[in-house]
Formats: C-alpha cells, structure tokens, sequence
C-alpha cells in the first residue's frame, strides 16, 4: 500500500519537473532570449506553484486523514475514544468522517458498556440461584426430619406399640413417599449444581472389584424383593483414581433404572467393568422392556420419562439420567446406550482411570 | 421395620444417656425428643445457639447434637467458642445438619474436634447408633 502523501508528491514532482524542463529547453532553443527567458521564469514559477500546492494539500488532507486513522487504531485497542477534539482541517468531507466515526464510536461505547452492565447482572442471577436454591433444599429438608423421623417410630412395634395391619399399610406409603420427597430434593439440588458447574469431585483410590461388590450387595435386598437377579459379571481387578461417591450414585440411578424396567420374576440385572489403557468403562445390562431408538436420543435430557404402557408405572423425577451424565462427564467421561426392544437395554460409561481435568475447587 | 431387634434394642436401651438437643426448629426437636425419650434416654433442649452453649458449658452431656443452620448464633459459633476455649474436644459433639454441606467441610470440622456428623433428614436407627457410639468413644 502507498501513503496518498507519496503519490501526490510523485505526481506533482513529475509534472513540475516535465513544466520546468520545457522551459528549459524552450529557453535554450528560443531564438529571441528575452521571451525564452520569460517562459523559463514562468515555467520555474508554475513548477515551484505546483509542488508548493502539493504540501498545501498533503498537509490538509493526509495530515487529518492519518490523524483520524490513529484515532480509530486506538479505538478499536481500547474501545474508548481518547481523542474527542474536532480534528484540524478545512475540509468538509474529513470533518464528516470524523464527526461519523464519534457518534459511531459513543454508540459503541453505550453498547459495550450496556453489555457489561448485563454480565454483572446475569453473574448475580447466577448467585442467587445457588443461594436459592441451597436455601430452597434446606427449607424442604427440615419438615422431612419429623416427618421421616415419626414414620420410623410408628414402624417400630416396640417404641409406639403395634399398628392393625391397614395403619401399618399407610405408614409404610408415607415412609416411600416422604422418601421419594427426598431424593427428589436430593436431584434438584444436584442438577442445579450441575448446570453451574458447582458440583464437586474427590478424587480417591477405588478398588474397581469391591467397588462393584458392594454395589451388588447394596441393591441385592431391593432387587430381591421384586425376585430380580442381580449379578457382577466381572474380572477385573484394578484400582483406579477417581469420586467413588459419584460412581455409586451413577450406578445407583441406573440399577434402579433397571429393576423398574425388567419384569419381576423373569429380570436379570448385570453389572460389570472393563479396562483399556486410560479409560475403565463400567455397565448396567438388564432384560428389560427396551428402550426405542426416538427415547434413546432424548433419555439423558432433562425431565425427559420415557411413555409407554409399560413404564407407566415409573414415578421418577426424570432427573437421573441427566445426573448419571453431568456426572461422567464432569469425571472426564461419557455415558451412552445401546437397546433393543423387547430384548433389554445396556447402559455404559467411561470415565478416565486417572483424573484427567476435574474441576475440584481445592 | 426390624420387627426382630428387640433383643439388641433392649442391650443399646440399656444405656442410659443425658443428650443435649441444640436446634431451633421446635418440630424437630420435639420429635428427637419422643424418639430419644422411647430409647430411655433423658433429653435437655436449647432453642438457640447462646442458650446451647451455655448448656454446654454448665453441665456435663453425654453427648450434643448440634444443629449447623440456626438465626444468629448458629452451630458454627457454638464450635467456634468451644473451640477458642479448648473445650470442643472435651464435649461429644455429633453436627447434625440440613445445609449443603460438603464432605470436605464435615471433614474439616471432624479434623477440629467434633465427634460425628450426620445429615438431616435422618435414619433414625443410624442416629442412635452414632449417639450411642460417640458416647461410649
């Protein structure tokens, strides 16, 4: 790129110099010396006109264009107009650009400063929300204390006496009741969490085979009351590095998945672990009714349940998937499916065996 | 629900406990109350933190349960204060607790001196267990 200074001072330079030389011949051929020496006066006088013209414009125009361009550097580094003065020129169309380029400016300015206005708000909103919603679970938590506390006297013979078989009955469903009531708090607070990347990791060496050992023996009584099997189908040994809370409570949501899914007496649930180099890959595999290929893509969203007659009697939140994959995922991992209708469903995830990037506060 | 205990409740009601109740929600301790009462314990109450502390500080309990999330002086302060009079590991003090708290936090304050915690709403069977074990410990 030329600056418009050096074709000005190239253009009035030849031009002046082409004036000047013919009159310099025209001088020396004339054959009257006083008129060439009039014509060479009046060529020298043109040429220095010219190039004298030429610094008058540069100066009037380059000067305040480049002054302008500076000004607009500056502006897109800082995004804040520094120079506000009118710039130095008498020529009208600078004056225009530089007056459009303010008002633009001071536009931009508004914009930026509007848009930074509306960050602090959406942070603050963010606040609020964790606060509310911490304060939300507590609030919800405290009625649950007597509530569950009461139902789990009048369950015990021995400290309020024996209950007929029909009172026995409906303290039996507000204990389920209040306990789903619970849980379900327990999943909001934790899909809140997860959605502002609030929800935190441990880290801790966990035995991959005591690890699945005692998950079977936790769900084998609940499993069992329905006459499901549940088994570990399963080799290996190894210890990996990772949040053995968090593991459990995916396979929590998934078992109970599973034994909603599966037909009482005919249901077999397995779960299982395998390793490669960096990553373990845990599942759950049941004979359940299966999950079509439309609910496949939309069961890990959120509040998503699954419509069928056979599921019907599914009474969820519709919180777990979504928390099962918040939860591989923020372990560095993922978790997906692979179903067949009628035949059974297998739920896998794959978390690293070592802590890739797991965002711990501390 | 364990309807065949009876045995083993009556050898853990055999102990016989001065259990401090620090909570503000009235509900709650009145059901600890019924409950602790049934296991043949004797239960004090204090409605809020100052009152509690002072409690503490008077008579010699078996063990405390301390609710964390209370107007004012709440638990922390109560930890606080014992803590400042080297008196926190004296006491059987068990958090028992409704907030968001992480495991790291009851950690911490089990690395401080407290005895046990344990998370609101509660098992019953597993709040007596930890009762009776923080006062024998």
């Amino acid at each position: 790129m030329i600056p418009i200074k050096n074709i000005l001072f190239l253009v009035s330079g030849v031009s002046s110099f082409i004036i000047f030389y013919m009159g310099l011949v025209n001088y020396l051929t004339a054959v009257e010396q006083s008129t060439g020496m009039i014509l060479l006066i009046f060529a020298t006088a043109v040429a220095a006109g010219t190039l004298l013209s030429t610094v008058y414009i540069s100066k009037s125009i380059t000067k305040p264009i480049e002054k302008l361009a500076q000004n607009m550097t500056e502006f897109s580094r800082t995004n804040k107009i520094t120079n506000r003065k009118p710039i130095n020129t008498n020529i009208k169309e600078i004056h225009e650009l530089n007056d459009n380029f303010q008002s633009m400016g001071q536009k931009v300015e508004k914009t930026i400063s509007v848009q930074k206005e509306y960050v602090e708000k959406l942070k603050e909103i963010d606040r609020k929300k964790v606060e509310f919603s911490s304060m939300v679970s507590h609030e919800l938590k405290t009625p649950l204390v007597p509530i569950l506390g009461y139902v789990q006297m009048l369950q015990k013979q021995e400290l309020m006496g024996e209950l007929n078989k029909k009172q026995q009955d409906a303290v039996d469903e507000i204990y389920s009741s209040a306990l789903k009531l619970q849980r379900l708090v327990g999943d909001i607070l934790t899909t809140q969490k997860l959605d502002l990347g609030k929800l935190e990791f441990n880290q801790e060496n966990i035995d991959v085979a005591e690890l699945l050992n005692s998950i079977i023996k936790d769900f084998k009584p609940i499993a069992s009351q329905k006459n499901i099997h549940l088994i570990k189908d399963s080799a290996e040994k190894g210890v990996i590095f990772s949040d053995k809370d968090r593991i459990n409570q995916v396979f929590s949501n998934l078992i109970k998945n599973a034994i909603d899914f599966v037909e009482p007496d005919k249901g077999q649930i397995t779960i299982g672990a395998k390793t490669d180099k960096n990553f373990i890959e845990f599942f759950v595999k049941d004979n359940g009714v299966g999950i079509s290929e439309t609910n496949q893509k939309e069961i890990f969203k959120k509040f998503y349940q699954i419509d069928t007659s056979t599921s019907r009697k599914r009474n969820g939140s519709g919180l777990g998937l979504a928390i099962c994959k918040g939860i591989t995922e923020g372990l560095g991992g993922k978790i997906w499916v692979e179903s067949k209708e009628n035949i059974g469903t297998v739920f896998y995830f794959e978390i690293p065996k070592q802590p890739v990037k797991i965002n711990n506060k501390k | 629900m364990s309807k065949n205990s009876t045995i083993k409740d009556s050898d853990v009601n055999s102990t016989h406990l001065n259990i401090l109740i620090i909570d503000d929600n009235e509900q709650i301790t009145k059901m600890l109350t019924t409950f602790l009462e049934l296991k043949n314990h004797n239960c004090i109450v204090a409605n809020d933190g100052e009152q509690g502390l002072r409690l503490i500080q008077e008579n010699k309990h078996d063990v405390v349960l301390l609710d964390l999330a209370m107007p004012e002086f709440d638990g922390y302060a109560v930890i606080n204060a014992l803590e400042s009079k080297d008196q926190l590991k004296n006491n059987k003090i068990i958090v028992f607790t409704a907030s968001t708290i992480t495991q790291e936090e009851l950690d911490e304050l089990v690395k401080r001196g407290v005895t046990s915690y344990i998370l609101k709403p509660i098992d019953i069977d597993l709040l007596h267990s930890r009762i009776v074990e923080s006062a024998t410990s």
